[in-house]
């Protein structure tokens, strides 16, 4: 299991070299020069002088590999520029954004589990039946919605008319998190109550729950012994890939409600080109999905005995 | 007396599917027939403006309202089917195909090959999708088609691996083994005895995947990654809207309404080629 | 396993409660504190305001309309110049001012603004900001008690109008541009945290020098979103709004709402791009084609219906409320006139698709425009459709990267925004910002000898009515050769809740949150 780990950890660096030698190609052909880019307005007159020495300074004079192992170099000393915009440290930045995003994952995640896992199993036990279809549409509907049309509904909802929930963040609080929280959530439950309900359903179908049912064991007892222990697999896996992706920020969402996080910063970036801000927000990203693969797989591990016994290939 | 029981069920849910699945083609064909004639279909020019008729509510005249520019909307709808299914389309056709035959090949031959386009793939999907699409857009320039390929590009390792897997599973089964011993060569071993059985649950996968191809497309368009003006497409048209909700909600519950409409459509049809295909209900087949 | 499953559904329960318990939403008045949000969606990176700093590109906007800083005199919505930091500015000889400081003023941290501090602020505004060193053409200075005397490289006959934009709030140059950038002004209201394309903290200015501030605590949203703020003025979570979409006006016009509104010289204009390395050079220089694009934009159709009458057509760069904005005339919206002049000049339609074609060269334009000003996007659709009735395509590329890609002259053909053109009451800005040589954002790259002529003249003419005349004669000369076009003045408004008081318009644009706000 440790070395496993440790093995899956190692895969990680060539990835991370990967990627950000492939953002940092692309900006650099997308891009405009960072140079006429940052002096623009904060010095005065600019001269080619100018613009040759700052060139020089920051090694732009050099060869695309050159730079990129330079700022490789930097980066692994702690250094990760500054942004375009702002002209604070990205590192700092990036670290402020952090908490709003976190928060948003963690409530957005509890209230998909809330949400999905009862109506989901409730679906799968009356299966076929009027409740089944009603929660079925309900979850239709929820995925049919791109995610800024909920939010709006959600707004108009929740903050205008029952003026429960602020429309705008106010900081990074419970109370502010609930609606784009919510947006998400939703949108998470109507695909993972199909999932829970599939597994359920598939469980329910095996012969030990027959068995189960022979020996007068109380249907409830079953459904929690077993059932759902056995599709706490597929749960997990879900729930865990959707914190990966959360944590990557959710773009649209967060714009709309003035979330200040990850995801927001990377449309602003975006926007503005600020590609130090952007090449951070890539190195972030990869981090997440290559670390949330790694957890899947191990809960997998710890979870599903026969492939902890190495009874099946991976 | 039991079995008998349960076979009858079985049989009766069999058919109840194929129902099922026939009566979903045939929406899904009438879809794909609308939207292949919307221009003819459509009663107005859905790119003529008319600054005197803006933002007028449905009406028998126009059945869905008019945009802020006095543009038929309905005929917007219609026409804007044809960018954002058609799009949708193509972007799950291509991921699938490349998807599957790299997916095949990696878990049939396995080995370096296997190794670095796993990487290749895992480079893909750690990717963020928008920093692709800006790029893209920056370099090609905004569009439709620029979106689909930003999403293609990240999009298509989910198939390579759903193939992979399912070639593995398959390489290892006692049918391929008899077969590789009756001096099938390679080509023939996937061709014949491979790709014929993962194609069920890509399929699947496929189906599925419309309707969260089409929100994705949708939502780059919101972020100005999209379609351009004044290109008809739901997900532009749905962002331009918005600002409307409250004041003019046909300008936003129109193309709303269409792509609800559209990715229920395809997922019902989805789930019910995955029951389907599903070996448990095919027990009396 | 079952600990698992039992965490997880108490954290669930927690949770579910949390969310259905945080459900108040008074609002924030602690201990008997004013506080006022205001949201903004013209406050970010985008219109490079990504901070405060008067001295940094555009930020000094926000610096003086959220009442950080002041300017040593003030506009009038006549255009007229006002007392404000200075007591009086009295022009000497051509090139030399001398400007009385008032001398109650003091700055936010109760330093006392003389002489010494404005000309430190000054000098260093010159040596950091190009735009503008550029206009004030300060030479040198000299302070002396409250006496600050400057003089210029050359006349400036508006330099007091130039001291009025926002760049020249005066700043303590001691404080300089701190780290977090909170500058230290002179206004009711003092910066605690600036985080840019999200807020402005302010609180209450203690130390004010022009009377007592009402508010006690400030907090300006960056919104971006148009639908956000006005769901979030709706909910009371803002308790005014500046730059709502007018398509949501309809939502407040009810007795809970109120409207300040005033006629700017804010214009949605265009500048055709002549640089020669343009590939759609050959397009864009041929006098016709720019006829007909003046030709073939709706002007009155876009006021009435898509600025939902918020505003008003333009002929020149000005007003006509402005004695300089008078007496220009250009051409109006005529399809077939359009038709006709392209027509002539050999531009036909040879394949049937409805766009012409000359030598081989689709007659097809790339407009760039951006989408923090809300309608200049529809002004970009609108005219879309109608050049395209007249056989010129239009693609259209609405970014918020705009003015990068607005000096790289190979990526657009025609460029549109909506600035504020006489906010300093006075002609010369517009010119010297967008038609010169020596023009910082003149990204369309254009040059007329007449043009520069006149502006040298402009520059020693101290005459307010000589300079009107010249003015128009310079405005005329543009909008002959068409390269500049003209479409619609705003009508600029900002909404508020029914118990705000002392927020009001203004023609420049530059004053928002004085000491004069109050909410009950």
């Amino acid at each position: 299991m440790k070395h496993y780990a440790v093995k899956r950890l190692l895969q990680l660096i060539p990835i991370l070299l990967a990627i950000t030698f492939l953002s940092y190609g692309m900006m650099r052909i997308a891009g405009s020069d960072v140079v006429e880019q940052k002096m623009e307005n904060t010095s005065g007159t600019v001269s080619q002088e100018m613009i040759d020495s700052a060139r020089e300074e920051l090694g732009l004079d050099k060869p695309f590999v050159v730079q990129y192992f330079t700022w490789l170099g930097n980066l692994l000393r702690g250094d990760m520029g500054t942004s375009y915009v702002s002209n604070k440290p990205v590192f700092s930045t990036f670290v402020s954004k952090l908490p709003a995003t976190l928060l948003l994952t963690l409530v957005s995640i509890f209230l998909t589990v809330l949400i999905s896992i009862p109506l989901g199993i409730w679906s799968a036990v009356k299966q076929n039946r009027a409740t089944d279809y009603v929660i079925r549409t309900a979850s239709f509907i929820g995925n049919s919605l791109p995610n800024f049309f909920v939010s709006l509904l959600l707004m108009y909802l929740f903050a205008i008319r029952l003026n429960w929930f602020p429309v705008i963040s106010r900081g990074v609080s419970l109370q502010s998190v609930a609606l784009p929280a919510l947006t998400l959530a939703i949108a998470m439950s109507a695909k993972y109550l199909r999932q829970v309900r599939a597994t359920v359903l598939d469980e329910l179908s095996k012969d030990y729950v027959l068995g189960a049912k022979a020996r007068g064991v109380k249907f409830s007892t079953t459904m929690i012994r077993s059932v759902m222990k056995a599709s706490l697999v597929t749960i997990i896996t879900l729930l865990t890939l959707s914190i990966g992706s959360l944590l990557g920020g959710t773009a649209i969402v967060e714009s709309i409600f003035m979330w200040d996080g990850v995801g927001k910063m990377a449309v602003d970036a975006i926007n503005m080109r600020d590609y130090p801000i952007i090449q951070a927000y890539v190195m972030w990203m990869a981090i997440i999905y290559v670390v949330f693969n790694l957890i899947t797989d191990l809960s997998y591990r710890f979870l599903d005995p026969r492939i902890r016994l190495g009874g099946i290939e991976q | 007396m039991k079995d008998t029981v349960t076979v009858r069920v079985q049989k009766v849910k069999k058919s109840g599917i194929k129902t099922r699945l026939i009566f979903f083609l045939i929406l899904v064909a009438i879809l794909l027939l609308v939207t292949l004639f919307a221009n003819q279909i459509a009663p107005y020019d859905p790119y003529a403006q008319d600054l005197s008729r803006s933002m007028l509510p449905p009406s028998p005249e126009h059945w869905m309202g008019t945009d802020r520019y006095g543009r038929d909307l309905f005929s917007r709808v219609l026409v804007g089917a044809q960018t954002s299914i058609f799009a949708t389309l193509a972007l799950v056709g291509v991921i699938s195909l490349f998807g599957t035959v790299v997916g095949t090949l990696c878990g049939y031959y396995g080995g370096a090959l296997d190794s670095v386009v796993m990487r290749i793939s895992d480079v893909c999907l750690a990717f963020p999708g928008l920093v692709f699409a800006l790029a893209i857009a920056a370099l090609l320039g905004g569009g439709v088609s620029n979106a689909v390929l930003a999403l293609a590009v990240i999009s298509w390792p989910k198939y390579a691996r759903v193939a992979r897997s399912q070639t593995l599973a398959l390489k290892n089964s006692s049918f391929v083994a008899a077969a590789r011993l009756s001096g099938s060569t390679s080509g023939q071993m996937i061709l014949r005895h491979i790709l014929p059985n993962i194609l069920g649950p890509i399929l699947v996968t496929a189906m599925l995947d419309i309707g969260t191809m089409m929100m994705e497309l949708a939502g780059l368009s919101f972020l100005g990654l999209g379609a351009q003006p004044p290109t008809a497409e739901w997900g532009n048209m749905m962002s331009g809207g918005r600002s409307m909700l409250q004041t003019y909600p046909w300008l936003v519950l129109s193309p709303g309404f269409a792509i609800f409409l559209t990715v229920v459509i395809f997922n019902l049809l989805g789930d019910t080629v995955r029951d389907y295909m599903d070996p448990k209900n095919s027990r009396a087949r | 396993m079952k600990k698992i499953l039992a965490l997880l559904l108490a954290l669930c329960m927690v949770l579910g409660l949390a969310a259905c318990g945080s459900g108040s939403n008074a609002p924030a008045a602690s201990g008997g504190k004013k506080t006022f949000v205001f949201g903004d969606t013209t406050f970010n990176a985008e219109n490079e305001e990504p901070d405060i700093n008067p001295h940094y590109a555009y930020s000094g906007w926000p610096c003086i309309r959220y009442g950080v800083g002041e300017t040593l005199m003030k506009i009038a919505d006549d255009g007229s110049l006002q007392p404000w930091l200075a007591e009086s500015a009295t022009n000497i000889n051509e090139t030399s001012w001398e400007i009385m400081i008032k001398d109650a003023v003091c700055f936010s941290n109760g330093k006392k603004c003389d002489a010494a501090a404005v000309k430190a602020c000054l000098e260093h505004l010159i040596e950091v900001h190009e735009r503008a060193a550029d206009n004030l053409k300060i030479a040198s200075m000299e302070a002396d008690g409250q006496k600050l005397t400057i003089v210029t490289s050359e006349p400036n006959p508006i330099l007091m109008n130039y001291l009025s934009e926002a760049y020249g709030c005066i700043i303590d140059m001691e404080v300089g541009i701190p780290e977090n950038g909170c500058v230290v002004g002179t206004g009711p209201y003092v910066a605690t945290e600036v985080v840019t394309d999200d807020h402005v903290s302010l609180v209450k200015n203690t130390n004010y020098w022009d009377g007592e501030v009402h508010i006690d605590e400030i907090t300006v949203r960056t919104i971006s979103d148009g639908d956000t703020l006005a769901m979030a003025l709706q909910s009371g979570e803002i308790d005014a709004a500046y730059g709502m979409a007018y398509a949501s006006y309809p939502l407040f016009e009810n007795d809970n709402y109120k409207f300040t509104s005033i006629q700017t010289s804010r214009c949605f204009w265009g500048m055709v791009n002549l640089h020669v390395e343009n590939p759609g050079y050959a397009i864009m220089s041929d006098p016709a084609v720019r006829k007909a694009i003046a030709l073939g934009i709706n002007k009155q159709g876009f006021v009435d219906v898509l600025l939902n009458g918020y505003g008003y057509t333009a002929t020149g760069a000005f007003p006509d409320s402005f004695a300089f904005g008078q007496g220009v005339n250009t051409v109006s919206y005529d399809p077939a006139q359009a038709k006709a002049v392209l027509e002539q000049a050999g531009w036909v339609d040879t394949d049937g698709d409805g766009i012409r074609e000359k030598d081989g060269q689709k007659l097809s334009i790339r407009w760039l425009t951006y989408p923090s000003r809300q309608e200049l996007p529809l002004l970009a659709e609108s005219a879309q459709a109608t050049l395209k009735e007249i056989g010129i395509e239009v693609q259209i590329n609405s970014t918020k990267d705009h003015n990068s890609i607005r000096k790289d002259p190979t990526q657009w053909d025609i460029w549109v925004s909506a600035n504020v053109n006489a906010g300093l009451g006075d002609p010369a800005n517009f010119f010297d910002t967008y038609c010169l040589d020596a023009s910082i954002k003149n990204s369309g790259g254009h040059h007329s000898d007449r043009l520069e002529k006149l502006a040298v003249q402009l520059r020693g003419t101290f005459d307010p009515a000589a300079r009107a005349k010249i003015a128009v004669e310079m405005q005329q000369e543009l909008l002959d050769d068409n390269s500049y076009i003209f479409c619609s003045f705003l009508r600029m408004s900002m909404i508020m809740q029914k118990g705000v008081t002392g927020l009001e318009a203004h023609t420049c644009d530059f004053y928002e949150l004085t000491a004069a706000l109050d909410i009950n």
